[in-house]
């Protein structure tokens, strides 16, 4: 699979439920937009601590990677085996969103963007790689993801435990949230 | 009624400063070479003074430029015509500390460096350490979202700040965790410079001070050593608290400042930080002086008065090569670290196609380079040259996979740059963004992102010397 056949799918949909592997949504809409198969490595620089890979990629299959070379993944998911980094950014934690330093996505429009990269520091432009974390697929199709990773001596450093979200809806938030939707899914096509 | 009159008249005295004289400290912020006074200078001393003041604004559809202290790097203060500013500096109180939870909850117009002062007796501090830390607030430093030397290990602002209160140009106050269920929210304040809304409370995290500190200088004969020797002590496994790198040129202008005993003849030198448990720190020592076995020259400070000491000519690098020249331009690149030697390269090649001389000032550890151009403003024509000097330098970050910016922010000063990093589709998202906190564009309007006219005609016309084609006319 590539990113213009996914580009292709949201152009020709009018409605997309994006799914990783299915894991915990456990959706059984006609209309899926698979991301599963667009998985693997795209760059693994451990003297970076950076590491780039599709949206697809199984966090076990990450974890193993990252093994061989004595590193760690800063944040811990909550998941089954066939849980998909997509997945986990979708759904989203503070500790994964302290971690990732860019995406590729693609919005409601069809259009590629990026944002962030795949550097520790990077002030230009808002932090949009970031904002998407917890985006639970209905702003962006989310292809490729950078983040940070860290040598295992501090693996003591890296939070157990999941964090419980904090629900702080309020009217502000709500027509925020909506904007945001709006921005980047203007026809609605994500549910 | 005028904007400043009934400013006047809704706030009690002197919280609105009028007039050439009394405005003018707050006609530019670091970037001194941008200046301009705004209508009026408003300094709340309570958030109600704050929501009154962004209330008469947008009824006046009067543009706010939100303040802190002011030494921020790229124009991003800087005063509109038409606007006023809203300075922060009287909020300056830190409203509780939670010794136990490790946070504490601030004022916006609090110093970076007065809460790690006021925590200090529970043995924390506020990590983030921009260099103008002495001088710059935390809510400045989170619209920025601030590095400084010791984010490598310890991370950006944005790491490191569990809460906000901010109050959207309706007035209305909205709070940001962490925490939140959604969309990341908070880490979208942090670094958005002023565009979104105004920030009045930030609850911080605090980090234990460390037990033991070592602190290791590394002189090379060659940039490329220095930059291997880098990915190696990260290869191994070790994050140091601090890793700076200059260049020959930032190293005897800083030696003849600070005389920190650095070695001039060394082409690059490396200042590496460790901290952590006593024990801990020193078996990193031990690897780290073994990885470090390609350099010329090796020292490690005894005492703290050495390590400060061998700081000492880093932290005022900047100061020490401003000494050699009448002017200096600072830039704030970053790029993939595999680069770094490349990169310093191409810099120095333009350099002397310019006729520009250059000193590199270097956050080593996360790539984020300080490139500092020597130039006159006084010699016709120079400023433009290293403004043009400057785009080229930032455009070969953007072309390995760097960013313009790493903490220093777009503001006025890199919207042109903007253009080269960005695509027109995401900067019109970046637009749209904007427009969901802010339609009617009164927030530090025109910073930070560049419209899409501006970036069409960069790209379609020749620029001469960074000098757009009929300057007179306003660019949206
Ligand atoms: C209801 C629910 C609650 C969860 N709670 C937690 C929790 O508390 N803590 C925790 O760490 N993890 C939680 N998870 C995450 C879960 O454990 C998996 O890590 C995650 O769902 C990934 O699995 P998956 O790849 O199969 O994704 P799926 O289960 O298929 O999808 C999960 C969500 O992500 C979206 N999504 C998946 N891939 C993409 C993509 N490439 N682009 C855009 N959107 C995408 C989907 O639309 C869906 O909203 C939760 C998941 C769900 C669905
Ligand atoms: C000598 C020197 C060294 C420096 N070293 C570093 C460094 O090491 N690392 C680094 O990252 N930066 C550094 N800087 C840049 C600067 O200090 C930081 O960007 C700092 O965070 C700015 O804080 P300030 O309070 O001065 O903000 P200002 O300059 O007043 O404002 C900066 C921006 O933030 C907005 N803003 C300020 N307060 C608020 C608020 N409460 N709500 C909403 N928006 C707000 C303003 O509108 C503006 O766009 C340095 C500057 C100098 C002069």
């Amino acid at each position: 699979m590539n990113i213009e056949r996914i580009q292709q799918r949201i152009l020709d949909a009018e409605k997309l439920q994006i799914i990783g592997n299915n894991s915990q949504l456990k959706s059984t809409a006609s209309n899926t937009l698979d991301m599963s198969p667009y998985a693997g490595f795209i760059g693994y620089h451990p003297d970076e601590l950076v590491m780039t890979v599709k949206a697809g990629t199984r966090i076990t299959e990450i974890k193993s990677i990252l093994e061989h070379k004595g590193q760690i993944l800063p944040f811990t998911v909550q998941h089954n085996d066939s849980a998909t980094i997509g997945g986990a950014y979708s759904i989203g934690s503070p500790e994964l969103r302290d971690a990732v330093l860019g995406v590729k996505v693609i919005d409601g429009q069809g259009q590629i963007l990026t944002f962030g990269g795949q550097v520790m520091k990077n002030v230009a432009g808002y932090d949009v790689s970031r904002l998407l974390v917890g985006s639970k697929g209905r702003l962006v199709a989310v292809c490729e993801i950078s983040f940070r990773v860290l040598p295992k001596a501090y693996a003591n450093t890296v939070k157990t435990t999941i964090t419980p979200n904090i629900d702080s809806q309020s009217q502000v938030r709500e027509r925020i949230e909506y904007g945001l939707k709006k921005v980047f899914d203007p026809k609605g096509i994500f549910i | 009624m005028l904007i400043t009159q009934e400013l006047s008249r809704s706030l009690p005295n002197n919280i609105v400063i009028q007039g050439d004289e009394m405005t003018r400290p707050f006609e530019c912020d670091a970037l001194s070479m941008y200046q301009q006074k705004p209508l009026a200078v408003v300094l709340p001393e309570t958030i109600d003074h704050i929501k009154r003041a962004i209330k008469l604004c947008k009824t006046n559809n009067t543009p706010i430029v939100t303040r802190g202290a002011g030494t921020g790097l790229s124009g991003g203060a800087l005063p509109l015509e038409n606007s006023i500013v809203l300075g922060l500096s009287k909020l300056n109180k830190i409203i509780s500390i939670d010794p136990i939870a490790q946070t504490a909850i601030v004022e916006p117009g609090v110093r970076n460096i007065a809460i790690s002062e006021a925590v200090s007796e529970y043995g924390l501090y506020y990590a983030p350490d921009p260099s103008s830390q002495i001088a710059c607030t935390i809510g400045g430093n989170v619209a920025e979202n601030s590095g400084g030397v010791h984010c490598l290990k310890y991370g950006l602002t944005v790491h490191n700040v569990v809460a906000i209160k901010m109050l959207t140009i309706d007035g209305e106050e909205l709070i940001l965790h962490r925490n939140d269920s959604g969309l990341g929210l908070l880490a979208l304040m942090n670094g958005s410079e002023g565009l979104l809304g105004v920030i009045t409370e930030i609850t911080v995290k605090l980090t234990p001070k460390p037990a033991a500190v070592k602190l290791v200088m590394a002189g090379f004969e060659h940039v490329r050593d220095c930059a291997n020797a880098i990915s190696n002590i990260i290869k191994a496994g070790i994050i140091p608290a601090g890793l700076e790198m200059m260049d020959q040129f930032a190293i005897g202008a800083a030696e003849d400042f600070a005389h920190a005993g650095y070695p001039r003849d060394a082409q690059a030198l490396l200042l590496c930080e460790l901290d952590g448990d006593e024990v801990d720190v020193q078996q990193e020592l031990d690897k780290v002086l073994l990885l470090l076995s390609g350099a010329s020259l090796i020292k490690v400070a005894n005492n703290e008065k050495e390590r400060l000491s061998l700081w000492q000519g880093r932290k005022s690098a900047f100061p020490a090569v401003g000494r050699l020249s009448p002017d200096y331009y600072c830039m704030d690149g970053t790029i993939p670290r595999r680069y770094l030697a490349d990169v310093l390269e191409k810099i120095s090649h333009l350099s002397l196609r310019y006729g520009l001389r250059v000193a590199n000032v270097f956050h080593a550890g996360d790539g984020n380079l300080h490139p500092l151009i020597l130039y006159d403003a006084n010699v016709p024509d120079e400023q433009q040259k290293t403004e043009e000097f400057g785009t080229e330098i930032l455009k070969l970050c953007v072309d390995v996979g760097g960013s313009i910016t790493g903490e220093h922010g777009v503001g006025i000063e890199k919207l042109n740059a903007m253009c080269h990093q960005f695509t027109p589709a995401e900067l019109a998202i970046f637009h749209q963004i904007k427009d969901v906190f802010d339609p009617k564009a009164l927030l530090n309007p025109g910073k930070a992102v560049p419209t899409l006219h501006r970036c069409a005609e960069l790209g379609n016309m020749h620029v001469h010397h960074g000098e757009l084609p009929h300057p007179h006319l306003e660019r949206f």
